[in-house]
């Protein structure tokens, strides 16, 4: 191999401690640190049955060495996460690796690494305080429907507490 | 006698009315009194807005709290990720006291403080817990005879059970004791607690796996999916048809959500809890057996 090569095979796989830390940092993160590896988040895990690139065990393994590069990005395989908690069920560690995916992709979205898809939709509960916007149609068939007109939300409450 | 805030959340409320007036008809009959409050907003949504950030998700899904505490009645959700958003929270901030002073220093600045002194809980909980599933029989006037319907729990409504606490997430029995009590006959297949897949980014994996959950519903001869989250319901409905396009397939599974069902079991009639809007025709399951004749 050629000694380039070799070096930046060797850079990709240095353990990175300090990724712990940033992960130990946001809600529900720090739970990676209990994993011991069994697997048990595997196989009843539908996005792992349905693609072989997804992993639970390897994605909360990348994080305790800290390849923060293969988990940080918009492509990451994190994003194929069906939120379905399973592995939580099956976690006998309490990692629950569903909430420490989450957490992970709140960081992406810190740094600017996440889907675009993420902003704008979650944009939209800042700009109209519903994700689902209404439609044409919404209002007439409330109104056939014998309910009640949608009501204005109140976003100016929501841009008042999403800070410290 | 309790009354319930209903908190209908932004797919419902825009995208499937007919389901948010199936449930406000259906839960009358039984005695279930709703109090609608103003002010509440997006629960906020359990896939984008808490990838975005644990921490705002929180926030806003604790001032929807809030707003019920102030009223003084429980909440009572119908779509699955209204459940898991409004649960998590309320647990969450129940149990850990210094993530509950941090949201309300957030709470504070808008004249709100989030308190701990509600449950949230899905509608069908409700319906088992406070008032079961005699009551809820009790009120069929035209029982769903021999309807197969193919159960569909989604994962929110169970999972994590630790928040959820409804039932067992591995075997459960609350949507078959409803599906009985209103007459029809509730199938198992072999994907019934399969994820319908809506949060994957790479959309190849949902594809597959609605195609075969609604694949493994065929196998086993049902009349119809019941299940009772409007995201489910998309992925399955709308979804059918074009992932069906794609696929250069037919599938013809209609989806019904739970207060449909009951509600044709209360006598309703199939345009009054909206059966004609759906993307695949649901009128196969009145020609196969006498249900709304």
């Amino acid at each position: 191999m050629a000694e380039a090569a070799k070096q930046s095979a060797i850079e990709k796989h240095k353990l990175n401690f300090a990724f712990r830390d940033r992960l130990n940092s946001v809600a529900e993160g720090f739970r990676h640190n209990y994993c011991y590896q069994c697997g048990a988040c595997v196989a009843d895990c539908p996005a792992s049955m349905y693609s072989k690139g997804f992993n639970p065990r390897l994605i909360i393994l990348k994080a305790l060495l800290g390849f923060e590069d293969e988990l940080i990005r918009a492509d990451s395989e994190i994003w194929n996460c069906t939120n379905c908690y399973t592995c939580s069920e099956r976690c006998p560690q309490e990692v629950r690796p569903v909430d420490v995916i989450i957490a992970m992709k709140n960081i992406c979205v810190a740094e600017g690494k996440a889907p675009a898809l993420v902003r704008n939709i979650s944009d939209t509960v800042l700009t109209d305080g519903i994700t689902t916007r209404k439609t044409s149609v919404t209002e007439r068939r409330r109104q056939e429907l014998g309910l009640s007109p949608v009501k204005d939300y109140p976003i100016d409450e929501i841009a008042k507490i999403l800070k410290d | 006698m309790k009354k319930y805030i209903p908190f209908f959340g932004c797919m419902m409320t825009t995208k499937y009315p007919h389901f948010e007036s199936a449930v406000r008809k259906t839960v009358a009959k039984i005695g279930m009194e709703l109090v609608d409050i103003d002010g509440f907003t997006c629960c906020p949504d359990p896939i984008y807005f808490q990838a975005r950030d644990k921490m705002q998700w929180y926030t806003i899904a604790a001032r929807n709290i809030a707003l019920a505490e102030e009223a003084g009645h429980d909440i009572i959700t119908t779509c699955s990720g209204c459940t898991a958003t409004l649960s998590e929270t309320n647990l969450a901030l129940k149990e850990d006291p210094e993530l509950r002073a941090k949201i309300n220093i957030r709470l504070a600045k808008i004249g709100r403080q989030y308190k701990g002194t509600i449950d949230v809980r899905h509608a069908v909980t409700v319906l088992r817990d406070d008032f079961g599933y005699d009551k809820v029989a009790a009120t069929v006037t035209k029982p769903l005879d021999g309807l197969k319907v193919a159960v569909h729990y989604g994962c929110h409504l169970l999972k994590p059970s630790h928040v959820m606490r409804v039932d067992d997430p591995d075997h459960p029995t609350i949507l078959e004791n409803l599906i009985k009590a209103i007459g029809a006959i509730p199938i198992h297949h072999e994907k019934t607690l399969l994820c319908c897949g809506r949060a994957c980014f790479n959309e190849e994996i949902p594809d597959k796996m609605v195609l075969d959950i609604l694949g493994s519903i065929k196998k086993v001869d049902a009349d119809c999916m019941g299940l009772i989250c409007p995201t489910c319901f998309d992925e399955f409905d709308m979804g059918q048809i074009i992932r069906g396009r794609k696929h250069h397939i037919t599938l013809d599974v209609p989806v019904i959500y739970y207060f449909q069902l009951l509600g044709l079991a209360q006598g309703m009639k199939p345009e009054e809890v909206g059966l004609n809007l759906h993307k695949v025709k649901v009128d196969r399951i009145f020609k196969r057996t006498a249900v709304g004749a």
